[in-house]
């Protein structure tokens, strides 16, 4: 087994007087796909944002690629090769779909930038036919979409999503779920996602179960019993 | 009569502007008012007289690069430090007004008179359907539309463009993909305090520059902009238009005096009807 990428330790965020996360320990291996599950008000964003730097922790280490970052600012950790696709506000509202994925290689060379582009159109078609759209103007699955591709374009080493399933119907989880899998052994991107969609089973290699700030487990998928996940740690069947 | 008092009403839209874009700019991208611009605007004006006899151009150059040195420096350890800490309307206008204050109390200090004229050389006339019209008033007028236009030109085709844009549609998201947005907000307020500085040039070589001019070119800016819709170039721009001709009536049919009570009446009932302005407000270019 090969050094983890990314490892949290200690870590403890607090939001005012209440502590959303209470020391916890995470690592995540190269070319993973690991869930972060758990109910609401588990801590799941909060770890998201704090790994991203978004979010300001009180303490605890963070190391990603040799490097202690948890005192980072966020764009040296996207430099680094960090990305978060956050749960909301996650595309840019009044630009069409094309300059939304424009802005999102900022970061890469020329050529990489038309390489990136051209990846988020074939992995979500939908998008190139819809291009020259304002992003607001999309359905909700689409937008999703594109805030899952601004991800990619962003070419992160690292892509931390913030549940992608939320408020997308069933079959849309499903397809969306098979692309981040590509995505993994495409372009060997590893990838963190929160989730409570009981579908993030079919994906995972490794699950990571979180109740009030702290772990409650972090298994392999294979050694996990889908109903006991399903009744402890996810809110919604599908 | 009324053909003069649609070019008048115009070239002073057209001068009017280049704050108000300013203002537009500065609001669209960092979403903080700041009521210093005009002030900043016009010390750069007493700045550029100052070296005018030296050479134009290069008396013009140091008091709009001046003035978008002020607009970086007041952002990047300013405003965007109080923006960070979570700093409210009410508190910009405390601090911004606050900044204008000191500007103007600079400009009595430093420089030996309190009103100014800028001596920039005519181009001559031009006769548009009998009236006769200086060309400098038209190269201002254009100057500012040029402007709009570079400013569009910019945000849609650069990547910089892009990146302001990306930043005041969404702060959190361009921070996470990877844009400066600090150094996008002081490069924007930079842009702001430059533009009213060409917009004080302009009125100091048409009219005259005092210590008051930077406070009336800043809230009539601020104004302007909020009819046509803080935030919306175009709605400024023909906020601008509009209360230029406003202004130019009011002042040729019922004279001087009842130019700000005419103007200032229009601009309530037009915040009564539509208050995000004209064009709405985007809070985006």
């Amino acid at each position: 087994m090969s050094e983890p990428i990314l490892e949290v330790s200690g870590l403890t965020a607090c939001y005012g007087m209440i502590s959303a996360l209470k020391g916890i320990g995470f690592y995540v291996n190269d070319n993973e796909i690991v869930g972060i599950v758990g109910p609401n008000g588990a801590g799941k964003t909060t770890l998201l944002e704090s790994i991203a730097g978004s979010m300001h922790i009180k303490e605890g280490q963070i190391n990603f690629l040799g490097h202690q970052i948890e005192r980072w600012p966020v764009l040296k950790r996207r430099q680094l090769g960090l990305m978060l696709v956050p749960q909301e506000g996650n595309i840019f509202p009044l630009m069409s779909v094309k300059k939304n994925l424009e802005v999102s290689v900022i970061l890469s060379n020329r050529a990489k930038k038309e390489e990136l582009i051209d990846r988020v159109y074939k992995l979500f078609p939908v998008l190139w036919e819809k291009r020259r759209q304002i992003a607001n103007t999309l359905s909700g699955g689409q937008q999703k979409m594109l805030a899952v591709g601004i991800g990619i374009a962003s070419n992160a080493k690292v892509m931390l999503i913030d549940e992608p399933s939320i408020g997308l119907a069933p079959k849309l989880v499903t397809k969306l779920f098979e692309t981040l899998k590509k995505i993994k052994e495409d372009t060997r991107t590893t990838i963190v996602l929160s989730e409570q969609n009981i579908k993030v089973l079919n994906i995972a290699d490794r699950l990571f179960g979180l109740e009030a700030g702290e772990i409650r487990f972090d298994e392999k998928t294979e050694n996990l019993s889908r109903d006991v996940v399903k009744d402890l740690y996810l809110g919604s069947i599908s | 009569m009324i053909l003069n008092g649609i070019i008048t009403g115009l070239i002073m839209g057209g001068i009017l502007s280049l704050p108000v874009l300013g203002v537009a700019v500065i609001y669209g991208i960092t979403g903080i008012p700041n009521f210093a611009i005009g002030v900043i605007g016009v010390f750069g004006g007493f700045l550029t007289w100052y070296f005018l006899s030296f050479n134009m151009g290069i008396a013009i150059l140091v008091g709009v690069v001046f003035c978008f040195a002020i607009g970086y420096i007041i952002q990047r350890i300013l405003l965007t430090p109080i923006s960070e800490r979570g700093g409210d309307s009410t508190l910009f206008f405390i601090v911004t007004v606050s900044l204008g204050f000191v500007f103007e109390g600079l400009m009595r200090a430093i420089f030996p008179r309190p009103s100014i004229s800028l001596a920039l050389p005519r181009i001559g006339t031009i006769n548009i359907a009998g009236v006769t019209v200086e060309g400098f008033k038209i190269f201002a007028l254009l100057f500012a539309l040029g402007t709009l236009v570079i400013i569009r030109l910019l945000e849609e085709h650069t990547e910089i463009g892009k990146s302001w844009q990306a930043t005041s549609q969404n702060l959190k998201l361009a921070k996470l993909i990877g844009i400066k947005t600090n150094r996008v907000f002081s490069i924007a307020s930079g842009i702001g305090c430059a533009l009213a500085c060409v917009g004080a040039i302009f009125w100091g070589s048409l009219y005259n520059l005092n210590l008051m001019t930077g406070w009336d070119l800043g809230f009539l800016g601020f104004i302007i902009a909020v009819v046509g819709g803080i935030g919306n170039i175009w709605g400024g721009i023909i906020s601008a238009l509009i209360m230029g001709m406003v202004m130019s009536f009011s002042g040729y049919l019922l004279g001087g005096m009842w130019q700000s009570v005419i103007l200032y009446f229009i601009v309530i009932l037009v915040l009564i009807v539509a208050p995000k302005g004209i064009l709405g407000s985007e809070r985006s270019l």
